[in-house]
């Protein structure tokens, strides 16, 4: 039976799998088929992993006998900052180029239970650091709508696998717009969750106080069912959030959407992305939404904070890369050149600026002026953001200000690189949700998105507003 | 941004780091500082509006600790783990001389 990967959704490959259709390595095959034919050009997979008999011979049987759930043998890309026991996790760095993960990280474990096939693990900018996926240290991921252009970053390789139909749906992390922003350069819908929504033990750290992982599929209903599954309490992180604290009351929704204006005209957004988004707006209204404009003057400088905390983060995560416990070592006399030249060599370009910048802002003389000034704009930006939450379930804005750029376009310029975060910056400081949901084409076929964020645990109302929004298209 | 005081960060950060990747990323650091320079506009406004709030003290991160006890059986990971150690001996990870 010929399946057809690009109109496939969990739901229908489910139905297909419980009513014996197909079998799960038919399901497999397929994808592998097309990994086959387009891997090499777009390099979205590192590695595919050489486990797959064994994990489809499980998701047939949890089938065969009745127990399978909506994700049992369903294909997925894994980003390869994820620990999968057994299998390397290199978070695309040389530094890290053979580690092998010795356990499970906690999304592995859920998603393993629900018998999803993990087909391989994708390429990604160095220890997520880019919003290309062109740092990586094993090459560049292009993207399948246009092999001339990125597919955004940081995680490019599972964005790109899934909008060439080389997975059904795929896990990235974000740390600031690292799901949402190479989602809507690929065409798909991505999920950052609220932070603690989703356990990070097992994700290789980058900002601990931003991180998240988050789904991407090609529908809101996808990316619903995945959250589910691993948006659970985890003891192994201290910042999951218990169940008891998860069930919020929910009031109805009062079918407000804000539009933040000062924060889009300062966004630098191109003109055919800001006539897409006034045209998404426009016909929100037809099925009954009101927007409104909103003034949160404090998000233009969510960047500039965001550029402060990360790197400062960045830096202490990334002190633990010695060269001695694991990971890449240099040979060199003494023990403090052991670390120099393991440092110096293991670590790309990008990921040794953000060290160094990190150690700036951190060190003697100027902690107050940047890192603590940092976190109480932070706070004042979670604060405003709050309080705007009471007139309206979410605010909307593109989810980055241009269109997939060409390859080696903003290399050599590091600010212009970390513009595309600017829409995505507010909902990783301010610990909240938000989604990015497909919204058209330009002739020359290359994607539009729109960004919605909601308050804090209130993922259902992006999922909500997002299926609203994708029966626009 | 300096060059002494990059060579400085670069030796804080336990990085060797080139001469001319030290003077690009000078450079690189004036344009990234100027960018995020520009918090400093409205943080006084966060000193008045928080200073007699109790939230003030919100934002001082605090750290999570639970007991530390192994949980897991003993030598149940080890080899797991010195698989990964770039050099071992005896069951340990192997070190330079610090003495």
């Amino acid at each position: 039976m010929e399946i057809n990967l690009k109109d496939l959704t969990i739901k229908k490959a489910h139905k297909l799998l419980i009513e014996h259709e197909i079998k799960v390595k038919d399901l497999v095959d397929a994808y592998l088929l097309e990994v086959g034919k387009k891997n090499k050009e777009l390099n979205a997979y590192l590695e595919i992993y050489n486990n797959l008999t064994e994990q489809i011979e499980k998701a047939q049987s949890l089938i065969d006998e009745g127990r399978a759930t909506e994700l049992t043998g369903i294909p997925m890309a894994i980003k390869d900052n994820i620990l999968y026991k057994g299998h390397i996790a290199s978070a695309s760095s040389k530094i890290l180029e053979n580690y092998v993960a010795t356990y499970d990280s906690f999304v592995i474990e859920k998603l393993k239970d629900e018998g999803v096939i993990f087909l391989g693990r994708t390429n990604m900018d160095e220890f997520a650091m880019g919003s290309s996926t062109e740092t990586s240290a094993f090459g560049v991921t292009k993207n399948p709508h246009d092999t001339s252009r990125v597919p955004g970053g940081s995680s490019g390789g599972s964005a790109s696998a899934l909008a060439s139909d080389m997975a059904l749906i795929a896990l990235g992390t974000e740390t600031c717009g690292s799901v949402r922003q190479p989602a809507s350069f690929c065409g798909l819908v991505g999920l950052k969750p609220s932070y603690g929504a989703v356990s990070r033990s097992g994700i290789i750290a980058m900002g601990s106080s931003l991180d998240q992982v988050g789904p991407m599929a090609k529908t809101v209903e996808d990316v619903e069912i995945i959250f589910k599954v691993i948006s659970k309490y985890d003891p192994k992180d201290s910042t999951s959030i218990p169940e008891e604290k998860r069930d919020l009351e929910k009031k109805p929704l009062k079918k407000k959407i804000g539009i933040p204006r000062e924060f889009l005209e300062g966004g630098g957004i191109d003109k055919a992305v800001l006539d897409n988004f006034e045209e998404t707006c426009q016909k929100l209204k037809s099925l009954d939404y009101e927007l409104v404009d909103i003034s949160l003057p404090i998000l233009k400088y969510s960047l500039a904070v965001y550029y402060i905390i990360m790197p400062a983060e960045v830096s202490s995560n990334l002190a633990r890369y010695d060269g001695i416990r694991y990971g890449f070592s240099a040979e060199a006399d003494n023990l403090f050149d052991v670390y120099a030249r393991s440092r110096a060599l293991g670590f790309g370009k990008e990921a040794r600026r953000r060290i160094l910048l990190g150690t700036y802002v951190l060190s003697h003389g100027y902690y107050d002026a940047y890192y603590n000034t940092a976190l109480r704009v932070r706070k004042m930006i979670k604060d405003e953001i709050e309080k705007v939450f009471s007139m309206i379930d979410v605010f909307i804005t593109p989810t980055v200000p241009f269109l997939p750029f060409k390859l080696g376009e903003k290399m050599g310029d590091p600010v212009s690189m970390y513009l595309c975060d600017i829409f995505s910056a507010p909902a990783n400081l301010a610990n909240i949700p938000a989604i990015t949901i497909p919204s058209g084409w330009t002739k020359e076929g290359l994607p539009f998105g729109v960004q919605i964020t909601a308050p804090f645990l209130r993922e259902d109302i992006l999922f909500t507003i997002g299926k609203d929004i994708e029966s626009l298209q | 941004m300096d060059i002494i005081e990059i060579k400085k960060l670069a030796n804080l950060s336990r990085i060797d780091i080139k001469d001319d990747e030290v003077e690009a990323m000078a450079r690189d650091f004036d344009s990234i500082l100027a960018y995020v320079d520009q918090i400093k506009e409205v943080s006084s406004n966060f000193e008045e509006k928080n200073k007699t709030e109790d939230n003030y003290n919100q934002l001082f991160l605090y750290n999570v600790v639970r007991l530390d006890e192994a949980k897991n059986q003993k030598n149940s990971q080890t080899g797991d783990i010195l698989k990964n150690a770039p050099q071992t001996e005896d069951g340990f990870i192997k070190v330079k001389q610090i003495l």
